[in-house]
């Protein structure tokens, strides 16, 4: 076999140009493979990561699409659409439900902030379940509000960074004119927390003029509940709007996958031309060596043992490709984050191509499988070459 | 459809990550196209540069750029690896002048000081981009930004940031507060544009500033 091997290499490097352009073909169709599992992995991971971090499975808002409220609110309307406090009560009664937490969102437009004024957006959220919900979130600074109707802020870590806030520094709500101290900021999460603003629920209700009205409920279910069941009932609940978490992954995950889809076509073109290449090249060997195959023969090897040397030239052709495409892979990995990150309509923090040994393991076992298949024909001519005809092609 | 909008809506409000919202905190000018164009009239073109203190020297040059300043760098956000943008811009083929701009904690929320110099690193321009104050309206006044044209950090070595007072003959005693109240904000301003000056003589003009902060303003370059 060690002979075979030794035989074969060498018979490629005696068309260096066109084994290394072979190998190049397969390499990047091996790249493209390796980064497009890396990216289906990474993204799926990621995406939950960022689901688990939000605490809650499923998020009930007042009837009416959220869209359409921001979009009044960024317009300078009212916007917002309010639900009755008492709800918590009313989803914290059924069996499914492990935790609820109400939230209310508040903005207010600044007319000197920026050039052309800016808006700020205060999250009010209970300080008695909120925390134990987001357990998560650790502190660099301070810690939750010191009372429920405090005036007192906590900072994700960029809001803080942007307001150059620390513990013990004030904030102003300028529209109300009221100013709130910042007790708490919170270390860097990579998450929608790192821009938000909260403040104790009851201040927000209060400094906002709207006692006993939430914009949003976050609710935690049971491990074993029955989600779909769920789901059924809060869409009973009267004047409120239900987005539970799965759902919300299963529309992105519909979105990413138009992507996917012409990215995995990409990708099944890449190996069907390096799998045309790989049979051209070998053949072309194979046709080139038509008389030293005959000479072979005369001499003994049969007809296996020419079969064999040019399917283990196929087999290096293949696995060359296939390291060189996992190196490119695992290279340039951070580059196609970022390609990606531009290409697709939401991308989940943290990385989006996660490539392990498992996913080299199996885009080896692609490439060794190309190179099996590609290798059955141009090995079966040569291994049918007769000895006499070869020879007296030469004379010819 | 609508439904399937509401979803992704939701879906992006929650999820998204932050740098989407906010951008990298450093200071940059919010369009540089259209800012640029309208800070210098004349401009053809710009080139954007990101430096840090560490990238450019470290705990020495911090450590410098704080003795010039007459202040430590201070808190959580004013650190050794903040990258600042600095703005080259062009008339055709020559350079006419720079835009910078530096965060400065002030007394309700972050204050974005933003510069445009000539090639002298003379003031031709004040603004801020970003401020929350209740005395915003005062402090945004063109008249308020007009007070530091034709200063140049020579006219800032005599001020003292941290007294907020000037320790000598200073050009920055012609800059007035125009609300007493609003003394944070306005002290902010002054050490905002002290570090920024500072930085861009670090940065750009090769410490041409230097000697006078060495001598406090007894020699001329």
């Amino acid at each position: 076999m060690i002979k075979i091997l030794k035989v074969a290499y060498k018979n490629l490097l005696r068309k260096k140009t066109r084994s290394g352009l072979t190998i190049i073909g397969i390499g990047l169709a091996a790249w493209v493979l390796v980064s497009l599992l890396g990216f289906n992995k990474g993204y799926e991971s990621s995406l939950n990561r960022d689901i688990d971090n939000l605490g809650f499975q499923m998020i009930v808002t007042a009837k009416g699409c959220p869209y359409e409220a921001a979009t009044l609110m960024l317009k300078g309307g009212t916007g917002l659409r309010y639900m009755p406090g008492n709800i918590t009560e009313q989803i914290t009664k059924e069996p499914e439900v492990e935790a609820v937490t109400p939230m209310l969102m508040q903005a207010v437009f600044d007319p000197n902030k920026g050039e052309s004024g800016g808006y700020s957006a205060y999250l009010g959220v209970d300080p008695a379940t909120f925390p134990g919900m987001k357990s998560f979130l650790e502190f660099m600074q301070g810690a939750w509000f010191t009372d429920p109707e405090a005036m007192e802020a906590v900072l994700g870590y960029e809001a803080a960074e942007l307001e150059q806030r620390e513990v013990g520094d004030l904030l102003l709500i300028a529209e109300k004119n009221v100013e709130v101290k910042v007790v708490g900021i919170l270390k860097r999460t990579g998450t929608q927390d790192d821009g938000t603003i909260f403040l104790p629920l009851r201040s927000v209700q209060k400094i906002f003029g709207v006692k006993n009205e939430l914009t949003g409920v976050g609710i935690k279910v049971k491990k074993d509940a029955d989600m779909p069941r769920f789901e059924e009932k809060m869409y009973k609940l009267p004047d409120v709007q239900v987005v539970s978490l799965s759902q919300v992954k299963q529309t992105i995950m519909t979105l990413v996958s138009t992507a996917k889809v012409m990215v995995f076509s990409i990708a099944l073109i890449a190996i069907l031309i390096s799998v045309v290449g790989v049979i051209n090249t070998i053949l072309m060997s194979v046709m080139e060596r038509f008389q030293e195959i005959g000479i072979l023969k005369s001499m003994g090897a049969t007809a296996w043992d020419v079969f064999t040397l040019i399917w283990v030239e196929t087999l290096i052709l293949c696995i060359s490709g296939g390291m060189i495409g996992t190196a490119l892979a695992l290279a340039t990995a951070k580059l196609t984050e970022v390609l990606v990150r531009q290409l697709l309509p939401y991308a989940p923090s943290g990385g989006l191509v996660q490539i392990d040994l498992s996913l080299v393991i199996l885009t080896f076992g692609v490439v060794i499988l190309i190179g099996l298949l590609s290798g059955v024909y141009p090995s079966w001519k040569a291994g049918s070459v007769r000895p006499l005809e070869a020879i007296r092609s030469q004379v010819e | 459809m609508k439904r399937l909008y509401c979803v992704f809506f939701v879906a992006v409000l929650l999820l998204i990550p932050i740098e989407q919202i906010f951008g990298a905190v450093g200071c940059d000018l919010n369009d540089p196209d259209r800012d640029v164009a309208r800070l210098f009239p004349s401009s053809t073109g710009f080139k954007t540069d990101y430096v840090s203190i560490d990238q450019r020297g470290g705990p020495d040059l911090l450590a410098q750029i704080e003795e010039r300043l007459g202040d430590k760098f201070k808190g959580l956000f004013e650190t050794i690896d903040v990258p600042y943008t600095l703005y080259e811009v062009f008339k055709g083929r020559d350079r006419i002048g720079y835009i910078h701009g530096v965060n400065e904690k002030g007394q309700y929320g972050g204050i974005q000081v933003f510069l445009v110099l000539d090639l002298e690193g003379v003031i031709k321009g004040f603004y801020f981009q970003r401020l929350t104050s209740r005395y915003g309206k005062q402090l945004r006044d063109p008249e308020f930004g007009e007070q530091f044209v034709g200063l140049t950090l020579k006219d800032f070595y005599n001020y003292d940031v941290q007294t907020g007072k000037p320790t000598g003959p200073s050009g920055v005693e012609k800059i007035k507060n125009p609300v007493p109240e609003a003394e944070p904000d306005f002290r902010a301003a002054l050490r905002g544009t002290k570090k920024n000056l500072i930085l861009v003589d670090e940065f750009i003009l090769g410490n041409r500033y230097l000697p006078y902060h060495q001598s406090r303003g007894e020699r001329k370059p």
